[in-house]
């Protein structure tokens, strides 16, 4: 067989399989919509009371929950790993400990969620005395995502030239400076898109918001201190132990509106990234 | 050498990263307000010696000095030696032009800024002196809030000797400055260092023996006689003697290109 044709069947291959991930996405997508949408734009829904005992309710003050969680949350843990990632990438000498851990942070990367829904029902719910809330939701969502953040932190705080940072230095700037002036601003784009797929994780988390936040609500939580109930939780809820009628609705609705959400926050997070590159000079492609 | 004092003094100097020297016993006198070039082939460790004149060197784990250097007689490596002064009075020009990603005008404010300079008036001033300085004010006085990182790899360059100028310094060490750039701005940089070597002391690390005869007053020829060995001097001299009559064999046949 020449080149030529390998190379052409190559080509359809690869082709091919870029069409099939695709395609699969588009069938969930389409999916989802199809059977949700209509009930998630409409007001009454989306922004209405959930009802216990009756059909029509909506799921406003969930969608709260799931914004405020994720918030609060990212809050928690964005300042801990990028701290973190400063001293790993910055200030840590490479060597056994350094790589012990990294070795710690992979395998609490890949510890399943419910795992950490039982740390945070012990410690925060229970030991603390906090009940069902945000706050130990947004706790023990940061544990579950501060692997995660703290490695793509570093990774993008290491991409950042070397020559910068020898510029500074020589020009009499400190290392703490160094990192302050001209590191994180470089880095500060990767940062931010490395939030996206944390954001995403805790606005589809069910196993810990069913241990730490609480399930059902009626009234939009205002306290960190507040029970809330998070759409992807309240999903499985609605689906599993609810007694209303149109639980099917509220299911299919809410994964639209889930959808919608983690849309709109991962495009919103680019779109911040571009413009704080742009306004800071970086050249940086996304 | 000539009665006009010496800014920086090299005594003995040995360098090592870890187990590895690097330099060996290298003396060498940088005089006040002239070029002091550094030749030899590659890896000879002429730029392993100019980082050891504003510390840069500090930046690697494992990397120690032995021996003296000092900057108007004190030593640079002593105890209790403010290294961030140290960067300030001996400023760096590198290899690959280094502008930081900010604009153009903040690349030549940043120094001036660390060391709290605040007032916006002030500011531009230095900015305008020092792009001015660097040859450049004509060529980006109309977009200095431009990126400096989308100019031509020349005036990146000269971008980076105001920056440097912007701090004020007394020393300033190019490490091979113009390797990454055109003949044109190699020209530019290179008149632009016979006009500052009115105010300044400058060494320059360079492979082109061309532009050592051309812009130094003095030259120090480095070599590592064996693979693994370190670094050493084997002549410095003024420039005219090192061109026209070195007195080591070895000198001459690198001058001649015979090797390297």
């Amino acid at each position: 067989m020449d080149a030529r044709k390998r190379d052409r069947i190559a080509t359809i291959v690869f082709w091919g399989i870029g069409l099939v991930t695709l395609g699969i996405l588009a069938f969930i997508i389409i999916e989802i919509f199809g059977r949700g949408l209509i009930t998630a734009l409409s007001p009454s829904f989306f922004s209405g009371k959930p009802e216990a005992k009756q059909v029509g309710g909506g799921i406003g003050p969930m969608i709260v929950s799931s914004l405020y969680l994720a918030a609060l949350s990212m809050l928690i843990a964005l300042p801990v790993s990028i701290g973190a990632a400063i001293h790993m990438a910055e200030y840590a000498r490479e060597g056994r400990f350094n790589n012990f851990i990294r070795f710690c942070l992979d395998s609490l990367a890949t510890l399943p969620s419910i795992v950490f829904g039982i740390f945070g029902l012990t410690l925060f719910v229970i030991t603390f005395r906090w009940s069902y809330c945000l706050l130990a939701g947004a706790f023990t969502l940061a544990l579950l995502n501060l692997p995660i953040l703290l490695r793509g932190a570093e990774e993008s705080i290491k991409l950042v030239p070397q020559t910068y940072r020898e510029a500074s230095m020589s020009l009499g700037a400190s290392r703490w400076t160094t990192i302050k002036r001209v590191v994180l601003p470089s880095a500060m784009p990767g940062i931010i898109t490395g939030t996206v797929l944390p954001v995403g994780r805790i606005m589809g988390e069910s196993a810990v918001v069913i241990f730490t936040t609480g399930l059902f609500i009626r009234t939009i939580p205002l306290s960190p201190f507040d029970p809330a109930a998070p759409l992807a939780g309240y999903i499985w809820y609605a689906q599993t132990e609810a007694t209303v009628l149109d639980y099917r609705k509220i299911v299919n609705g809410g994964a639209a509106i889930l959808l919608i959400l983690v849309f709109l926050i991962n495009f919103a997070a680019r779109r911040f990234a571009r413009f704080y590159a742009k306004r800071k000079q970086l050249e940086v492609k996304f | 050498m000539n009665g006009n004092g010496h800014k920086m003094q090299v005594k003995n100097l040995s360098m090592y990263y870890e187990d590895f020297k690097a330099l060996e016993d290298i003396s060498l006198d940088f005089p006040s307000r002239r070029i002091t070039a550094l030749i030899g082939p590659s890896g000879c460790g002429k730029s392993t010696l100019v980082r050891c004149l504003n510390r840069m060197n500090d930046l690697i784990e494992g990397s120690r000095t032995e021996g003296e250097i000092t900057l108007d007689g004190q030593n640079i490596n002593g105890p209790g030696y403010d290294v961030i002064s140290l960067r300030r009075r001996v400023g760096m020009v590198f290899q690959r032009p280094n502008p930081f990603p900010k604009s153009i005008y903040e690349n030549v404010a940043y120094g001036p800024r660390l060391a709290g300079t605040k007032d916006k008036e002030k500011l531009d001033f230095i900015v305008e002196d020092s792009l001015k300085k660097a040859a450049l004010w004509d060529e980006v006085k109309k977009i200095l809030r431009e990126s400096g990182q989308k100019l031509s790899g020349g005036q990146q360059q000269r971008l980076c000797i105001a920056r440097v100028m912007a701090v004020k310094p007394e020393v300033i060490l190019f490490d091979e400055p113009c390797s990454a750039i055109d003949p044109i701005s190699t020209q530019k940089i290179e008149d632009l260092m016979a006009e500052l070597k009115k105010n300044y002391t400058m060494v320059i690390v360079t492979h082109n023996m061309q532009q050592a005869a051309r812009v130094s007053d003095y030259t120090a020829f480095m070599l590592v006689q064996e693979q693994g060995e370190p670094g050493r001097i084997i002549e410095f001299d003024d420039t005219n003697t090192i061109f026209t009559n070195p007195s080591d064999k070895r000198t001459e046949n690198y001058i001649t290109g015979r090797f390297g």
